[in-house]
């Protein structure tokens, strides 16, 4: 193979591409005048609220509603006993909306639908419920042992189907088996085998919580506005759950989702149950504590492994399980195992055996839902501490065995969809890991497994790193229409490009991407490309924000239907001129003859009379181009309390192409926030096992990162422009945090000299790995 | 005496209410945030966790950063409130703090964005020129969680008239091109890639 080098790849330069171009909504943001959902309200509007079981698990043996329904200005008051219809929740449909038991503390045991919040609020508490409280289980690895108490009668033992035909079309998928691990770990010079728990089920936490309005138009159809950052989604799940019906969704800005925010199932189900009973629109927001202890959070996840490594650091045999505990409700858990089996690959593309099994269990806690990382984080918090054992056997330097390891173009692996890939991403992601940790100074600051940094007195610091990727970022199809809209009255610098394209805003700056792409294609300045307002009814069908796939899905699809605009216009140019398409360029609008650019004509004048010109674009769904982040962290553990602080952080890619400068790096700072690198220190979920029920349910107890205490961040971004779409950019935002929390377990584990892994390292568990408690 | 109506100043006019529990009057129990999000429409801040802890619903009184879930209405009496919305001056167009913010990308969802721009404002009509410490420690009760701390700290710092803030540093490669990073052999092609001997590895 001839070498071929970063330096011999060809850097393009772009009108708008790369650079920062402020938000269309930036104004908007920064003078609150952008709507959220609670700002946003229908008329002839009410209310929604719902009672809550306080009990992890329990049948209801009556519920007496008169009190609440007699209360002046109450509505509808519906329970088990007077469901419309029997709503289902859950992937495959496992149980009802509301039953005469409930599952985990938080759950639904009546909605109230009432003229104002404070009367739905008090209305609560006129409900009277008697229950007798039964047998709870709390870990995926409790409710899958024999004898264990049963959920429900669909999952057999709790045991949740292994995939489900939407995510693996060929059939279930949930193991990896390749090559043969016997001879694997005979091959392995070094073998570890261990336990580890990422299970404090921690939240992403977005600082709007889910909402929305759900108004019932007669029939089958239902109007839903949802702070959600998918319409799709919603729509796809929404139209499962509701026998025959018709969703139309709409969305607004998106106050922080984090994945968290899609189909808002248990939510939009209420409202639009409660609007089906009043005939009216009704309101659910969810309250801050509801949010935090009934909505969904990350996956529970345990792994028994035993990897082998041969003596140059090739990992050569896996060996494990994987317990996933998904709370109450079991809804897309399939495909986050699928995706966290196909990342394990990608982070150890060079290993032929394995056998790694995954068992999907409910228990009796708040349900687990679609976070970003997908399944991939909670398994790579896992696994890559079990990866340190094996290093440690082998005194390898973990840089070298993550760069060894990855994933390179040719490597093949099985993805969620249970179907083999190879992959055509990068060749340079080893050099990006490389060139961040030259950056962050891994070279000086490595010392050795479980030797610190440096000691100051009680202050020892150590460093780690972690590297994941994720091939999601191609996933679903889209589709996208373009239209070049000639002014009217026939000035040029009046026309104006629109995408039809469903894109909601939450904060990755994906609508105003989409329109410099767009731009950037017609060669016209951004402002002049505006995209339609989200929702499902009325554009061409976009399948969300999910999985970093904003930027190359929608960015393919509508550069594509602005190509085929762009196309039709150098046609009708050169037809105008009498010259070939091939001589034709365009520029604002303008389309001329490339060498005798005098021979220009407006597209107005090209264009039919009062019509536009009109281009369709689609992206379909592969999974041959996986991502890559590597991240390294210092910190700084205090050996006489047990604190730690994260003193610098380093983050490496290769993203291909950088779509908009200032954004890729927020969404790399972004592996700080929702349930990210923080997982590993102090971010959990704290459950009382006496009652059930989380001790974490407000901000000021639920531990979040302020301002004073963001360490340095240092990024290194290549851009080898991969080939993806038109402008070879690659998403990232999924990931970015993700490998962080292992990563800060191997450092803290090299600050104090002792391995630590448990999640999060809090002072008591370092004091007591210290002997110290 | 029971008092009957409280009068607040908000974004420069005056506002009267009844006190009372009647329909339209303003309940003894109605949080400022109530008062302004959904009675005066200004649904600019957010009221996101309704305890204090998140600064979404910041507004400045009398000039001080507030935290409006916190404060009932009828305490406010006399008072002058500025929120988001008020900042931008009808004439001489956005703050020079909302002009850092656009300039900075100074937010992602953009939700918590006025309670952090008015908490910043707060500062700075207290200190126009807080040092970079005194900047994190002022926004210490502002959640943000897509982490747009970094871009914030720039764009105040910038107002403030500080040194440009490297605390977030992101560094292209591309930029090395002219002058080539080091070049390393150690690439690691697949031994399964097209063309090479082990092409059907996999069987």
């Amino acid at each position: 193979m001839s070498k071929f080098e970063y330096r011999d790849i060809k850097q393009p330069h772009y009108r708008h591409i790369g650079n920062y171009t402020p938000r269309k909504d930036a104004k908007d943001i920064v003078t609150g005048k952008a709507i959220f959902l609670d700002d946003f309200s229908v008329p002839h509007m009410l209310y929604g609220k719902t009672k809550r079981s306080p009990y992890p698990h329990a049948k209801i043996l009556s519920i007496d509603t008169s009190k609440a329904e007699a209360y002046p200005g109450v509505r509808a008051v519906i329970t088990h006993k007077n469901m419309p219809e029997p709503w289902g929740l859950g992937l495959p449909v496992h149980r009802l909306l509301m039953e005469d038991k409930v599952y985990y503390v938080g759950d639904v045991v009546a909605l109230i639908a009432a003229d104002t919040e404070e009367i739905a609020t008090e209305a609560i508490d006129l409900i009277d419920v008697e229950y007798e409280q039964l047998e709870a289980v709390y870990s995926a690895e409790e409710a899958l042992k024999e004898g264990a108490v049963e959920l429900y009668p669909r999952f057999k033992g709790n045991h949740v189907d292994n995939g489900i035909k939407y995510f693996q079309p060929d059939g279930p998928w949930w193991q990896i088996i390749r090559g043969d691990v016997k001879k694997g770990f005979e091959e392995s010079k070094y073998v570890a085998e261990d336990k580890v728990a990422f299970d404090k089920m921690p939240a992403p936490l977005a600082p709007e919580t889910p909402c929305c309005i759900a108004k019932y138009e007669g029939g089958n159809d239902y109007t839903i506005w949802a702070s959600s950052q998918s319409a799709h989604i919603l729509k796809l799940m929404g139209e499962g759950r509701i026998p025959n019906s018709n969703l139309s969704v709409k969305t607004f800005n998106v106050g922080g989702s984090y994945g968290n925010k899609q189909s808002l199932m248990t939510t939009v189900l209420s409202a639009a149950m409660l609007s089906k009973v009043t005939k009216r629109p009704v309101k659910i927001v969810l309250t801050k504590e509801e949010q935090l202890m009934s909505y969904e959070v990350r996956l529970g996840s345990t792994i028994t492994a035993k990897i082998g490594m041969d003596e140059e650091g090739y990992v050569r045999a896996i060996e494990g399980d994987w317990l996933v505990d998904t709370g109450a409700i079991a809804d897309s858990v399939q495909g986050q195992v699928g995706v966290g089996l196909g990342e394990a690959q990608l982070v150890c593309a060079k290993c032929p055996n394995w056998f790694m099994d995954s068992h999907i269990a409910v228990t009796n806690k708040q349900a687990a839902g679609i976070v970003r990382g997908y399944g991939g984080q909670e398994l790579n918090s896992c696994l890559e501490r079990l990866m340190c054992t094996v290093m440690k056997e082998g005194n390898f330097n973990p840089l070298d065995v993550f760069k060894k390891n990855y994933i390179a173009p040719g490597d093949r692996f099985i993805w969620r969809d249970g179907r083999w890939w190879q992959s055509r991403s990068s060749l340079f992601f080893p050099e990006a890991m490389q060139n961040a940790a030259d950056r962050f100074g891994w070279g000086e600051k490595w010392k050795g497994w479980n030797v610190p940094t440096s000691v100051n007195g009680t202050k020892a610091r150590g460093i780690g790193m972690g590297v994941i990727g994720n091939a999601d970022i191609n996933e679903d199809n889209t589709e996208a229409i373009v239209r070049i809209v000639p002014d009217l009255v026939g000035s040029h610098r009046a026309s104006t490009a629109i995408i039809e394209c469903d894109i909601t805003e939450s904060g990755m700056g994906t609508r105003s991407n989409a329109c410099k792409v767009v731009a950037e294609v017609l060669n016209v300045p951004v402002e002049k490309v505006s995209i339609t307002e989200p929702g499902t009814k009325y554009n061409p069908s976009n399948y969300g924000l999910c999985g970093s796939r904003g930027t190359i899905t929608t960015g393919k699809a509508v550069s594509l239907a602005a190509l085929d605009c762009k196309r039709q216009a150098l046609e009708l140019g050169a037809r105008h001129f009498k010259r070939s398409v091939d001589q034709m360029e365009t520029k604002d609008f303008m389309v001329y003859v490339r060498d005798t650019p005098e021979l220009s004509i407006p597209m107005f004048k090209l264009a039919p009379k009062e019509l536009s010109i009109v281009g369709y674009g689609k992206h379909m769904e592969m999974f041959n181009i996986p991502s890559c982040m590597a991240i390294f962290v210092e910190v700084e553990v205090d050996t006489e309390t047990g604190h730690t602080s994260i003193v610098k952080v380093a983050g490496g890619t290769d993203i291909g192409q950088i779509i908009d400068s200032k954004a890729v790096e927020m969404q790399l700072h972004g592996g700080f926030g929702s349930a990210c690198i923080d997982t590993a220190i102090f971010e959990e979920c704290i459950l009382d096992p006496a009652t059930g029920r989380l001790l974490t349910s407000s901000l000021i107890d639920y531990k979040w990162r302020p301002f004073n205490e963001f360490p340095p961040y240092d990024a290194y971004i290549m851009e080898s422009q991969i080939d993806s779409f038109m402008f070879k950019a690659l998403g990232i935002g999924e990931i970015s945090g993700a490998a962080g929390a292992s990563a800060v377990l191997m450092a803290i584990s090299n600050a104090i000299g002792v391995d630590i892994k448990d999640y999060p390292a809090t002072p008591a568990v370092i004091l007591k790995a210290l002997g110290k408690a | 005496m029971k008092k009957q109506y409280v009068t607040l100043t908000v974004n420069g006019r005056e506002y009267r209410f009844s006190i009372g529990d009647g329909f339209g009057q303003v309940p003894p129990s109605e949080t400022l945030s109530q008062t302004l999000r959904k009675r005066l429409q200004l649904t600019g801040s957010k009221e996101s966790c309704s305890e204090g802890a998140c600064g979404c619903c910041t507004v400045l009184m009398d000039g001080k950063g507030v935290t409006s879930c916190m404060l009932l209405t009828v305490e406010c009496d006399g008072r002058d409130i500025v929120t988001i919305e008020g900042l931008e001056d009808p004439e001489k167009g956005l703050d020079p703090l909302q002009q850092a913010f656009i300039d900075e990308y100074a937010f992602q969802c953009g939700y918590c964005t006025p309670g952090i721009i008015m908490a910043a404002k707060a500062l700075l009509l207290d200190n126009p020129h807080p040092s970079p410490d005194e900047i994190k420690e002022a926004l210490s009760g502002n959640y943000c969680r897509c982490i747009s701390h970094y871009t914030v700290l720039r764009a105040i710092n910038r107002v403030a008239g500080n040194e440009e803030d490297h605390t977030a540093v992101m560094h292209r490669a591309n930029d090395d091109v002219e002058n080539p990073i080091p070049v390393r052999e150690e690439l690691f092609p697949s031994p399964y890639a097209y063309g090479v001997p082990g092409d059907n590895a996999l069987e």
